[in-house]
C-alpha cells in the first residue's frame, strides 16, 4: 500500500488503493455520480428515502446528535438501526469524539441497549492511533496525549507509549522566575483531542514538546467547536483545545478526524464497497457531511444535533448534504 | 533555536481556514467609540497566531534594515516620549537590568515624558508600581499599561453601560482594573475551582447581563471557564470578546544566566526546553476555537495602548519611540503605531535573530540595553 503522508495539508490523505483517491480530487460541490451537487437537499421523503435504502449497502452515523446526545438515546434510533439491519444493511459508526476507545464505545452502545461490535466503530481516539502507525511512528518515542482515556488506550492498543491524559488534569505549575518545566524529551507527537480536564500544566507541557523536541508532531483528533456532551446543551470540543495549542506553538497540526477521510481506508478495508454505495448520516455540515462529500459517499443531514434548518438554509453556508431530515427514527416514520 | 522550526510543517491556510469564518456575524463595530481608537483588524487575530511572521509588516513598504544606534543624543532629541516595555528592557524576571535607572532619570531631567507598556495582564498598574518601587526606581502608577489595564480603558472609552458585567478568564491584576474603572465582574481565578459533571440533565447556566468577555493569561484556566466564557460570547446578544494579548509564549529573560550558570551556551539552554512558558495566547487561542470567533486585542501588537496613549497626551505620534525586545510585539506595536522604534539586545532578541533572514520586522534601531543612551554620545566636531 503506499503511503501518502502530504506535508502541505493538514488532512492526510486515505491511503486507499481501491480507487477512491480519485473521488478526494473531487471537489465537494459534486456527488458520487460525478454530477454537479444537488443544488437545494431534499427533504427525506417516502419517495427519496426508498431510493435512498436501495442504492445503499452500508449506512455510517456520526454518533453524538444523531445516535445519542451525551449519554441519552435518541428517540427512536435503536428501531431504525433494527430496521436497517433487518434490510441487509451494513452499519457503522464514525464518531469525533475521541474521549472513548472503540471498545469503550461499544459498552457505551451496549449499555444503551443495541448491539454493535467493537470493528464496527471508527473513533477519531483509533485514527490518531493508526496515523502514528501507518506512519512508521518509532515504538521508543512516547506520546503525549491531551485528551481521553479513548486515546490512552487506543495507542496502547497499537504498541505505543502514551503519557499525560485526563491524570495530568490534576496537576498545577508553579510560576516562579527561577523555576523550570521539565518535559519528556523523548516524546515525538502530541495528540490534541476534546479535554474537560483541560488545564495550564498540559498546555504547557504539550506546546514545549511540540516547540523544543525535534521533529515533534501535532495531531489533532478533529476541530469540531462545540459537541453535546450533555443532552441539554453544546460544550467546548477538540477545537478549543487544539485552538490553544495552536496558538502557544504558532503551528497547525494533522488532523486525522472527520473531515479528513482518513478513517475512511481502514474503513474500507473492512467492508469492500463502493463508498457510492455508503450514505454518511451526520449533524454536522463541516465534519460529517464535508467527509461523506470528500469521500464519494451519498449524505443525510440529521436536524437533530447541531445544525438546525435556519443554518442549513443560511445563504453563508456552503455544504449542502443530498438528503434532510429531523432525525433517523424518520426512517420509521417514512418507509 | 527559538522559533526557526516553525515555518517548515505549515499547512496551507486554505485547508485550515475553511472550518474558521474569517469575519464575525456578532461583532458591531457600531458599538466602538469612533474617537480614539483604530481597531484591530478582524482576521488579526486566530489566523494571524498561525501565519507566517510578521503580521502587519506587509502593509507597510519594505524597510531599511535596523541601524545600530549611534547618536543617542539625536534620537532622544527627536521625541517627546519613550514607550518601554518592561520584561528585558527594563528588568529581567527579578532583577534590574545594569544602568536602568540612570537612564532614566537622564530622560526625565531632559524633559521627556516615560510610559510603561507591558502585555503581562496578572498584575494591575498599581501592583506593577510596586515592582518598580522595589527595584529602586521611581515610576508612578499613572505611568505604567499593563495589557490588564488596556482591556478596562478598553471598556471605557466604548461606554460598556455599567449594568452589563464582564466575565473575566484571567487573574487578579484584570479584575482590580476593571473593579477601579467602576464595572462589575464575575470569573477570574475564583472560578479555577470549579467542577462541572457531565450527566444527562446538567445544565450549565450563565448570567445573560454579561456584555464582555475578557480573556488573558490564565494559570488556573479550566473547562468551566471556557464554557461560562463561550456561552456568554454566543448567546448573549452583542456579547464582546475581548483577548489582552496572544502572546504564544513568554521566554525567560533570564536565560542567559541560567545558560551562564549551568556552564552551556544560550542556544543549548534554550534547546532544553527550560525557557518557553505560555503567554496569554494559549488561552485566547481556546476561546477562539470554541466560540469561532476572533476576539478584540488590546495588547500589543495592536495599537489601542497606543492610541489611548497619544490621546490622553495630546502628543503625535511621530513624537514617540517605542523601546522593547521583542520584534513581534514591541517592535511591531511601534511600527503599526506610527512611531520610531528601538530594539535592545538585552532581553528575549538577539542580534542575530534580528538579522537572520527569516525575520522581516526592522526596526529603526538597535542598541544593546537602554543605558547605552548614556554611553552613546554623538561624536564631537
Amino acid at each position: 500500500m503506499e503511503r501518502c503522508h502530504e506535508r502541505e495539508s493538514i488532512f492526510p490523505r486515505a491511503l486507499s488503493a481501491q480507487g477512491n483517491l480519485e473521488t478526494l480530487a473531487r471537489s465537494a460541490t459534486m456527488n458520487a455520480n460525478g454530477e454537479a451537487a444537488k443544488a437545494v437537499p431534499e427533504l427525506l421523503s417516502p419517495q427519496n428515502a426508498r431510493l435512498l435504502l436501495d442504492s445503499t449497502e452500508a449506512f455510517l452515523f456520526d454518533c453524538d446528535g444523531v445516535i445519542w446526545k451525551g449519554d441519552k438515546l435518541i428517540d427512536g434510533v435503536s428501531e431504525t438501526l433494527d430496521l436497517l439491519r433487518s434490510k441487509g444493511k451494513k452499519l457503522v459508526f464514525v464518531t469525533n469524539n475521541s474521549s472513548k476507545s472503540r471498545r469503550q464505545y461499544a459498552e457505551k452502545f451496549n449499555s444503551l441497549g443495541i448491539a454493535v461490535s467493537e470493528d464496527e466503530i471508527f473513533s477519531s481516539s483509533f485514527a490518531a492511533a493508526m496515523f502514528l502507525k501507518v506512519n512508521d511512528f518509532p515504538q521508543e518515542k512516547k506520546v503525549y496525549v491531551i485528551g481521553g482515556e479513548g486515546i490512552l488506550e487506543e495507542l496502547q492498543l497499537a504498541g505505543f507509549t502514551g503519557l499525560g491524559g485526563p491524570e495530568d488534569g490534576k496537576k498545577t505549575v508553579e510560576l516562579k522566575s527561577n523555576c523550570f518545566f521539565e518535559h519528556d524529551k523523548s516524546v515525538g507527537a502530541v495528540v490534541v483531542g476534546i479535554d474537560p480536564y483541560i488545564n495550564y500544566y498540559k498546555l504547557q507541557y504539550g506546546t514545549l514538546c511540540i516547540r523544543e523536541n525535534p521533529g515533534c508532531l501535532f495531531i489533532a483528533t478533529n476541530l469540531d467547536a462545540v459537541g453535546h456532551m450533555t443532552d441539554l446543551q453544546e460544550w467546548p470540543g477538540a477545537g478549543c483545545m487544539v485552538g490553544a495549542i495552536s496558538s502557544s506553538t504558532e503551528k497547525k497540526p494533522m488532523v486525522v478526524g472527520k473531515p479528513s477521510t482518513f478513517m475512511m481506508d481502514f474503513l474500507l478495508q473492512k467492508y469492500h464497497i463502493n463508498t457510492s454505495k455508503m450514505c454518511m448520516v451526520g449533524d454536522r455540515l463541516d465534519t460529517d457531511i464535508l467527509f461523506g462529500q470528500n469521500a464519494g459517499c451519498k449524505t443525510l443531514l440529521v436536524l437533530s444535533g447541531v445544525t438546525t434548518q435556519a443554518i442549513l438554509q443560511d445563504p453563508s453556508n456552503k455544504i449542502q448534504p443530498d438528503y434532510y431530515t429531523s432525525k433517523l427514527s424518520d426512517f420509521l416514520r417514512i418507509l | 533555536m527559538l522559533s526557526c522550526s516553525s515555518h517548515s510543517s505549515r499547512a496551507t491556510l486554505s485547508a485550515f481556514s475553511h472550518f474558521l469564518p474569517t469575519t464575525s456575524p456578532y461583532f458591531n463595530f457600531s458599538s466602538l467609540s469612533p474617537k480614539t481608537f483604530s481597531p484591530t483588524p478582524l482576521n488579526f487575530g486566530w489566523r494571524a497566531a498561525t501565519a507566517p511572521k510578521p503580521r502587519m509588516a506587509s502593509t507597510f513598504p519594505a524597510r531599511a534594515s535596523a541601524q545600530p544606534l549611534q547618536n543617542a543624543d539625536e534620537l532622544i532629541d527627536s521625541v517627546e516620549t519613550f514607550i518601554f516595555d518592561c520584561d528585558g528592557v527594563i528588568w529581567k524576571g527579578d532583577s534590574l537590568i545594569d544602568g536602568v535607572p540612570e537612564t532614566l532619570d537622564m530622560l526625565r531631567s531632559r524633559g521627556k515624558r516615560l510610559v510603561f507598556v507591558t502585555n503581562n495582564s496578572t498584575k494591575s498598574r498599581k501592583q506593577y508600581g510596586k515592582k518598580f518601587e522595589t527595584l529602586g526606581l521611581s515610576v508612578s502608577e499613572e505611568e505604567i499599561f499593563a495589557s490588564s489595564f488596556a482591556a478596562a480603558a478598553y471598556l471605557k472609552s466604548i461606554n460598556f453601560p455599567k449594568d452589563k458585567k464582564v466575565y473575566v478568564i484571567g487573574e487578579d491584576g484584570i479584575l482590580k482594573e476593571l473593579e477601579l474603572a467602576g464595572f462589575e465582574y464575575l470569573g477570574g481565578p475564583e472560578d479555577g475551582g470549579k467542577k462541572i459533571e457531565l450527566k444527562p440533565g446538567f445544565l450549565m447556566e450563565h448570567d445573560e447581563n454579561v456584555g464582555a468577555v475578557v480573556v488573558g493569561f490564565d494559570r488556573y484556566f479550566n473547562y468551566y471557564k471556557i464554557q461560562y466564557g463561550t456561552l456568554c460570547i454566543r448567546e448573549n446578544p452583542g456579547c464582546l470578546f475581548i483577548a489582552t494579548n496572544r502572546d504564544a509564549v513568554t521566554h525567560l529573560t533570564d536565560a542567559q544566566e541560567w545558560a551562564d550558570g549551568l556552564k552551556m551556551s544560550r542556544q543549548e539552554f534554550e534547546f532544553l526546553g527550560k525557557s518557553a512558558m505560555l503567554g496569554g495566547g494559549s488561552m485566547v487561542g481556546a476561546l477562539a476555537g470554541s466560540t469561532q470567533r476572533e476576539p478584540l486585542v488590546v495588547g500589543k501588537p495592536s495599537t489601542f495602548m497606543m492610541d489611548y496613549l497619544a490621546n490622553k497626551f495630546g502628543i503625535l505620534k511621530s513624537q514617540i519611540c517605542m523601546v522593547g525586545d521583542r520584534l513581534d510585539t514591541d517592535i511591531l506595536f511601534g511600527q503599526n503605531g506610527g512611531c520610531k522604534t528601538l530594539l535592545v539586545l538585552s532581553g528575549v532578541t538577539s542580534l542575530s535573530m534580528l538579522q537572520s533572514p527569516n525575520n522581516s520586522i526592522q526596526p529603526d534601531f538597535y542598541t544593546s540595553k537602554i543605558s547605552d543612551f548614556l554611553s552613546l554620545k554623538a561624536a564631537t566636531v
